[in-house]
């Protein structure tokens, strides 16, 4: 290109526009109408999705953990717990498994998970085992009530 | 980058490489470079040093070298899937050309894109998949009218 | 994968459950937490909100459902029917006795998400107004639910000696005139 007038030199967009519609258009192509194709609609639609992506980035963490806490707690009532007592004597029993491999393993090997659940019962009822209980360990666990008998 | 709009995989390997033996997915690389030109002077001084040693320590690639009249040198890389990757080495040194052909011996030559999960098993569950009956006794007969 | 195939595997995990629920005397409020748990597949570890997981439910007994305090008379179900002067007001007991069905129903409804799932899970939903339920419902059912509530015993369904060992709080004497 020559530029023989300073205006004309201004105007000039430079020589690689395809080049640049076809770079955004590149992230475009699996929109609906004629947003895949015009770049003017594109354009802002793009912005638009990559706004969303960084947004969905934080939010997918959040919607992960409220989906494993809902996963947790449909397994825990199954052993007629709750999950806030299930997490909470997991807990004080230094299991240091998170949600998701807690929600996993009620998937995948329900019988860890159905052993976990015994466990923070057991750890539940450690107090009034101490206090009530005949001194006896709960079946399958070691406790501290034997300690304190 | 949007997660829809980006192609994604899951983790995986060519037919379990590696559990047994190893099978190198590399089979044919092939250095391009210009016999004078001032940006395959790091290739030239690779073909002079490393690619000797380099084809004898595979002796599953083929290595070919071929000089060309050309700007740009380039090292493509042909893998057992079909897969074909182009690399540019313009002005880079032999020693960094050595470093990427290693990286190119040990890839795959699966697709390189977004990995969906970082961790893959093909068989999930070793005490059998939660169903519906797994924590719950399936009832004998039916349950109405009352026994 | 122990002896399963994985298409066995997967209808075994994905498999429907009929649920039974009696709703003799029980708030239909109570009644609805647990169908529409259930009807959305909250209560599996497999919960995914798209994944269509849920069960069936049966409610019978919907004719006989109690609601406390004063809400047969002071709950008030609306609707507009659309056109003008459409809008409609009926109490909870009105309602009930045009359609024995309909407060479970819209009780069950307002519990679920408000998606374009809710029409489906509706579907799962089968409510019975007496206890007599259809053959191939019973064929299909896999557990009872117990009941929220105990269902009180009215006074014909105690024996007589149970009500003369009632404890009194005050013996009327002999000359005691009844108004």
């Amino acid at each position: 290109m020559v530029f023989l007038t300073l205006s004309c030199l201004v105007r000039s967009r430079g020589p690689d526009r395809h080049w640049k519609v076809q770079e955004l258009l590149k992230h475009a192509r699996h929109f609906r109408g004629r947003k895949n194709r015009c770049y003017s609609l594109a354009v802002r639609a793009v912005r638009r999705a990559f706004v969303y992506a960084t947004k969905g980035r934080i939010l997918k963490k959040r919607n992960m953990r409220t989906l494993w806490i809902s996963r947790i707690a449909a397994a825990t009532r199954e052993h007629n717990m709750k999950y806030p007592a299930l997490i909470h004597n997991l807990g004080k029993t230094s299991v240091q498994v998170n949600r998701r491999i807690l929600s996993e393993l009620a998937i995948t090997e329900p019988r860890t998970f159905l052993s976990l659940a015994k466990l923070a019962q057991a750890r539940r009822e450690e107090g009034f085992r101490a206090a009530l209980g005949d001194g006896q360990e709960p079946a399958g666990v070691f406790s501290r009530v034997m300690v304190t008998h | 980058m949007t997660s829809r709009g980006t192609p994604s995989r899951f983790l995986q390997s060519v037919l379990q490489n590696g559990v047994g033996r190893y099978v190198c997915q590399l089979k044919r690389i092939s250095i391009i470079f210009s016999k004078n030109a001032q940006s395959s002077l790091g290739v030239r001084e690779f073909i002079e040093e490393g690619v000797v040693d380099y084809a004898k320590k595979n002796p599953g690639t083929v290595v070919y070298v071929s000089p060309n009249t050309c700007r740009i040198p380039k090292i493509v890389a042909e893998y057992l899937n079909g897969n074909v990757r182009e690399e540019m080495v313009t002005s880079q040194t032999s020693k960094e050309i050595l470093e990427l052909i290693t990286k190119l011996t040990n890839q795959s030559g699966l697709d390189i894109i977004r990995l969906r999960k970082p961790f893959h098993t093909d068989s999930p569950s070793i005490q059998g998949q939660w169903h519906p009956f797994t924590n719950r006794p399936p009832s004998i007969g039916p349950i109405r009218p009352l026994p | 994968m122990s002896n399963f195939s994985r298409t066995a595997q997967q209808w075994a995990t994905f498999a429907r459950s009929w649920f039974l629920i009696d709703a003799k005397m029980q708030p239909p409020g109570k009644i609805a937490t647990m169908c529409s748990v259930r009807l959305q597949g909250k209560h599996k570890p497999i919960y995914h909100a798209l994944s269509d997981c849920g069960d069936h439910v049966v409610v019978m007994n919907t004719r006989h459902i109690a609601f406390s305090g004063n809400k047969w008379e002071q709950k008030v179900y609306s609707s507009h029917t659309g056109y003008p002067g459409g809008f409609k007001q009926v109490t909870a007991a009105q309602l009930h006795l045009k359609d024995p069905k309909a407060i479970v129903k819209l009780a069950v409804y307002g519990m679920l998400p408000r998606n374009l799932l809710r029409p489906n899970m509706m579907q799962r939903l089968h409510l019975f107004a007496e206890d007599e339920l259809p053959e191939d419902v019973l064929a299909n059912l896999t557990e009872e639910l117990p009941q929220p509530r105990d269902v009180p015993r009215t006074l014909s369904q105690y024996t007589q000696e149970e009500r003369d060992a009632f404890p009194r709080l005050w013996t009327p004497p002999a000359d005691y005139k009844m108004k």
